[in-house]
C-alpha cells in the first residue's frame, strides 16, 4: 500500500508548476534551472536588449547593489542563455526542447494580481524546423491539459519582446471569457547568434507564463499576495 | 499613444469603420489598451506602441499607413503649400556626432494668437491642451508625423546662429515648464545655443528664456534629429520625459524632417497670413541610405508552419506599397526610411504573417530527436520536496526580500531592499503565524518546510529548511539530498514513481476551488459527550454540523476517545468562525447550548 500523504502537503504554486512540468515533459521537453541572481549578458545582453535601449524600461528590474552589473533576473531566459551555452561549449546542437520554471523578480507596486516575486515557466524549443505552427500546437496542447475539463482556445496578437521576431501576445479562451495570458515568439536569430547557435540554419519558438496566474486562475484564488506569506491556510490542495 | 479617428482620416479618405480598425489593430498591430468614444463624435484609441515600432507608429501618419497597409487601400500624405522664401542669414553649425540632422526656418512677422477651432479640436481628442497656434502647430505635426518641431523666439537670440553642442559641465539652463525650472548639465548632454547662451537641451525640453510668448514676433524653426541614446541619457539622468524625448530615444528616421518642415510651415502660413518665411538651412552630414533587405519566400513559410505563395506575398506587399522586385523565391525589398525596426529577412515573418493572419496557421505538435535529462537541481528540489511531505512537513513559500542581509536592492518598492541570506528567519516567523491558526488547520502541531534560494554575499545558494516550533534545521540543498536517509529515498523514489504518461481519457476530472479565509477571530468550543458503546461517531458529526450553523468552520475533529463501562466518551473539537464579523462568545454559547439539548434529547451525557 502507498504511503499515506495525508500530513504534509505542498504549497499550490509548487502543485501548479509539478503539473506544468509533467505536461511538458510529456510533450518532449526536458527541465533546466539557473540562478535568481544574474548577470546582465544572460538577463538582457544575450537576450538581444541594446544598452541604453527603451526596450529596457519595459522590465522593472531589481539591481543588486554594490555589485556591478548584476541584477535579480526579470525572467528565467536566462536559464536558456546559459543552456545553449553550455550545449555549444560542450559540443551540442540543436534540437533541443527545454522549460525553465523558476523565481522572477519584478520592482513594481503589489496589488491583487502583481507581487515582486513571482514565479514562471519559459520554454524554448529549436530545430531546423520549428514554426509557429508547432508554437501554436504546444501552447494549445498545454492549456488543454492544464485547464482539463474547460473548454480552451487560443489566439495570437502581435506584439514585441527584443528576444523573439515575431513576437506575441497569447490570449486564452477558458470558458466564455479571454485573459491575456502570456509573452511569446520565435526566438530571434542574434538570440541563438549571441550562444554560438547558427541562426540561419536553426529557427524556433519561446514563451513564458506566470504559474502565479495559471496557479490562481486553476484554483480560483483571488489574490496573489496571498501566495508568500507562509500561510498554511494556501496549502488546500 | 492616443490616436484620434478624425485626425487618420486626413491620410486615408477610405477610412473602416472606428470598429473595424479597432479589430484589425489589435490583431495585425498592436495592443489597444483603451477606446473612448467623445461627445464630439470622434473615436479616440489608446494604442500601446511597443520600442519596435516606436519609430513609426508614435504618430497619426504612421498608424494611418498601417492600417492602409492592411486593408489594401489608399494612404496619402496632405499636401502642403510651400511659402515662397525669402533669403537668409541664419548659420546653422553641427560640432557633435549627436546631432544628426537639423533643418531650421526664420520666419518673421507671425501673430502669436489662439488657434483655429481644427486645430484645438484635434489636440483636445487626444488630451492636449491649445496653448498658442505657433506652439499648437509644433505640436499638430509632432503628433500628425511623429517628428518633434521646436518654435525659438528669434529675438532671445544673440544672433541668428545655431550652434549644436556639448554642454559645458556646471551650465545652467532654465527650462519651459513647472517642475523643474533650472537644470545644472553635464558634457553628455547636447545642447541648442546661439554661440552666446544655452537655448535649449537637445530633444528633450526648451529654455524658459528662448520659448514663446505672445509678443513673439520673429521666430526659429527647428526640425532635427538626435542620436537617441544622447537623448535618452540626458532625459534619464535629469528625469524630464516629453513626447519628444520619449520619440528621439527610441530613433526616428531622420528623412521625416522634410516633410514635416513642410507641414509646419504650411501650418503657420495658413495661421499668419502675413508672415514671411526665410530659406531653409538643413545641414544633414550623413543622409540615411535607403537599404534593400531580401527575403525567401519559403523561409518566411517555413517559419510560420503554413505555405504561404509568392502571389499571397505579392498582394501583401503591393498593399503595403512596398517597392520591390521578385525572382522566383527571392524578393528584394527596398525598406521605408521610417521602418528602423526592419533590419533582416526575419523581419518579413511579421510584415507577411500579420497582414495574412495568424489565426490562419493550424496548429501542429512539433515531433523532435531530442532525449534530455532533467536539470539536477530540479530534480533534487523536487524529490527533497517529495521526501519532506512523506515525513509530514507543510510547504510554505515566503518572500526572498527582508530588512536585512548581505545584498541590497537599488530602489524597491518596497520597505525591504535586502535579499535573505536564511530560510529559518522566514520559516520560523511562518511556523509561529500558523501555530495560532492550529484549530483552523485541523493540526496538533506545525511542520513546515521551505526549499528556496538564498543570497549571500559571494553568491546564492539553494537551500533547504524544515521544523517545528521547537527547532528549525536549515541546509543546502545538496546537503540535504546526501543525508544518509535521503540518499535511499532518492534512488527508490524514481523507481517507484517512474512519471508515467498520463491518458487524458482515463482522468475524471473535478476542480478544486479555493475556500477563502475569513479575517475575523475564531472560536473553539470542545465537547465530550457519552454514547452507548457502538455508537457510530457519525451521529454526534451529523449533530454538530447541523446544529453548528454555517460559522462551524472547520470539519469536527475527534481528539480523545476511550470506552468505559460500555459507554465510549467522544470529544470532539468545534471551530467557529464568521467571514463578515468577530464572533461574540455570547452567540456561541447559544450555539452549545442547542447542541448540548439536542445530544441530551438522544439519552446521551455530555462529560
Amino acid at each position: 500500500m502507498e504511503k499515506e500523504y495525508l500530513k504534509g502537503s505542498l504549497h499550490p504554486l509548487t502543485l501548479t508548476m509539478n503539473e506544468a512540468v509533467s505536461i511538458f515533459k510529456d510533450l518532449g521537453f526536458s527541465v533546466e534551472v539557473g540562478p535568481e541572481m544574474e548577470d546582465d549578458w544572460h538577463n538582457f545582453g544575450a537576450l538581444n536588449f541594446p544598452d541604453d535601449h527603451p526596450a529596457r524600461d519595459m522590465q522593472d528590474t531589481f539591481f543588486v547593489k554594490d555589485k556591478e552589473g548584476m541584477v535579480l533576473r526579470t525572467h528565467t531566459s536566462n536559464t536558456q542563455i546559459r543552456y545553449m551555452e553550455n550545449l555549444v561549449n560542450s559540443g551540442g546542437k540543436p534540437p533541443f526542447a527545454i522549460v525553465s520554471p523558476g523565481k522572477v523578480f519584478r520592482n513594481e507596486s503589489t496589488d491583487s494580481g502583481h507581487e515582486m516575486q513571482f514565479y514562471q515557466i519559459e520554454c524554448l524549443m529549436i530545430g531546423e524546423d520549428i514554426s509557429v505552427a508547432h508554437m501554436k500546437g504546444v501552447l494549445f496542447e498545454f492549456f488543454k491539459r492544464f485547464f482539463i475539463g474547460d473548454n480552451v482556445e487560443i489566439r495570437l496578437r502581435p506584439s514585441f519582446f527584443p528576444f523573439v521576431e515575431p513576437g506575441f501576445e497569447i490570449d486564452l479562451k477558458k470558458g466564455e471569457k479571454w485573459f491575456e495570458l502570456l509573452g511569446a515568439g520565435m526566438v530571434h536569430p542574434n538570440v541563438l547568434e549571441n550562444c554560438g547557435i547558427d541562426g540561419k540554419k536553426y529557427q524556433g519558438f519561446a514563451f513564458g507564463v506566470g504559474l502565479d496566474r495559471l496557479m490562481m486562475m486553476k484554483y480560483k484564488i483571488p489574490d496573489v499576495r496571498l501566495v508568500y506569506q507562509g500561510d498554511l491556510r494556501l496549502n488546500q490542495f | 499613444m492616443l490616436i484620434s479617428y478624425n485626425w487618420l482620416k486626413k491620410y486615408i479618405s477610405d477610412i473602416p469603420s472606428a470598429d473595424e480598425i479597432a479589430d484589425l489593430v489589435t490583431f495585425k498591430l498592436c495592443e489597444i489598451e483603451d477606446v473612448e468614444k467623445l461627445p464630439s463624435g470622434d473615436t479616440v484609441f489608446d494604442l500601446k506602441i511597443l520600442p519596435d515600432r516606436a519609430h513609426d507608429l508614435l504618430s497619426h501618419m504612421g498608424v494611418a499607413r498601417e492600417i492602409a497597409g492592411l486593408s489594401g487601400i489608399d494612404f496619402k500624405l496632405p499636401e502642403c503649400e510651400r511659402p515662397k522664401p525669402n533669403q537668409t542669414d541664419l548659420k546653422i553649425d553641427i560640432q557633435t556626432p549627436n546631432c544628426r540632422r537639423y533643418m531650421g526656418r526664420i520666419i518673421r512677422n507671425i501673430t502669436v494668437k489662439p488657434s483655429p477651432e481644427w486645430v484645438v479640436n484635434y489636440l483636445n481628442s487626444i488630451g492636449q491642451r491649445s496653448i498658442n497656434n505657433i506652439v499648437d502647430a509644433t505640436n499638430i505635426v509632432m503628433f500628425g508625423s511623429g517628428q518633434p518641431i521646436h518654435a525659438f523666439d528669434l529675438k532671445q537670440l544673440s544672433y541668428e546662429r545655431i550652434i549644436i553642442k556639448e554642454a559645458k559641465n556646471g551650465d545652467e539652463i532654465k527650462l519651459v515648464g513647472a517642475e523643474k525650472t533650472s537644470v545644472i548639465l553635464k558634457e553628455t548632454d547636447t545642447v541648442i545655443t546661439d554661440g552666446n547662451k544655452n537655448l535649449a537641451i537637445a530633444g528633450v525640453k526648451g529654455g524658459l528664456d528662448s520659448g514663446i510668448s505672445d509678443n513673439t514676433k520673429n521666430i526659429l524653426i527647428e526640425v532635427a534629429n538626435f542620436e537617441p541614446i544622447s537623448v535618452r541619457k540626458t532625459a534619464n539622468r535629469l528625469g524630464i520625459k516629453t513626447d519628444a524625448s520619449k520619440r528621439y530615444e527610441n530613433d526616428l528616421s531622420a528623412s521625416l524632417c522634410d516633410f514635416a518642415m513642410d507641414e509646419i510651415s504650411a501650418l503657420i502660413s495658413e495661421m499668419c497670413p502675413d508672415a514671411s518665411f526665410e530659406e531653409i538651412i538643413d545641414v544633414y552630414p550623413n543622409p540615411q541610405k535607403e537599404r534593400i533587405i531580401s527575403f525567401d519566400s519559403e523561409y518566411i513559410s517555413k517559419m510560420l508552419g503554413l505555405n504561404i505563395s509568392n502571389k499571397e506575398i505579392e498582394k501583401i506587399l503591393k498593399n503595403y506599397d512596398y517597392k520591390f522586385e521578385q525572382i522566383n523565391n527571392e524578393w528584394k525589398v527596398l525598406v521605408p526610411l521610417m521602418r528602423l525596426d526592419i533590419t533582416g529577412d526575419y523581419n518579413f515573418v511579421d510584415e507577411i504573417g500579420r497582414a495574412y493572419g495568424y489565426e490562419k496557421i493550424i496548429p501542429l505538435i512539433p515531433k523532435i530527436n531530442f532525449q534530455g535529462e532533467d536539470n539536477s537541481n530540479w530534480e533534487k528540489i523536487f524529490i527533497s520536496k517529495q521526501k519532506l511531505i512523506e515525513d509530514g512537513y507543510k510547504e510554505v513559500m515566503t518572500y526572498a526580500f527582508k530588512d536585512k542581509g548581505d545584498l541590497e536592492v537599488l530602489a524597491s518598492a518596497s520597505d525591504k531592499n535586502f535579499l535573505r541570506t536564511n530560510l529559518s528567519d522566514g520559516l520560523k516567523e511562518s511556523i509561529s503565524f500558523n501555530q495560532k491558526n492550529l484549530p483552523l488547520l485541523g493540526l496538533d502541531e506545525i511542520k513546515a518546510f521551505e526549499i528556496g534560494t538564498i543570497f549571500k554575499k559571494n553568491g546564492e545558494e539553494i537551500h533547504v529548511a524544515f521544523g517545528d516550533k521547537k527547532k528549525i534545521t536549515e541546509m543546502t540543498l545538496d546537503e540535504f539530498t546526501l543525508l544518509p536517509e535521503n540518499k535511499v529515498f532518492r534512488s527508490s523514489y524514481f523507481i517507484a514513481k517512474e512519471p508515467k504518461i498520463k491518458d487524458l481519457t482515463d482522468i475524471k476530472y473535478v476542480p478544486q476551488v479555493f475556500k477563502p479565509w475569513s479575517v475575523y477571530p475564531f472560536i473553539t468550543r470542545d465537547i465530550a459527550v457519552w454514547v452507548p458503546e457502538g455508537t457510530k461517531p457519525q451521529m454526534l458529526i451529523d449533530i454538530y454540523n447541523s446544529f453548528g450553523t454555517e460559522l462551524l468552520v472547520v470539519e469536527p475533529k475527534l481528539f480523545d476517545c476511550f470506552t468505559k463501562e460500555k459507554r465510549t466518551s467522544f470529544a470532539y473539537r468545534l471551530v467557529f468562525q464568521s467571514y463578515d464579523r468577530t464572533l461574540t462568545d455570547e452567540e456561541i454559547n447559544l450555539i452549545m447550548s442547542e447542541i448540548t439539548s439536542k445530544v441530551i434529547s438522544k439519552g446521551w451525557e455530555v462529560r
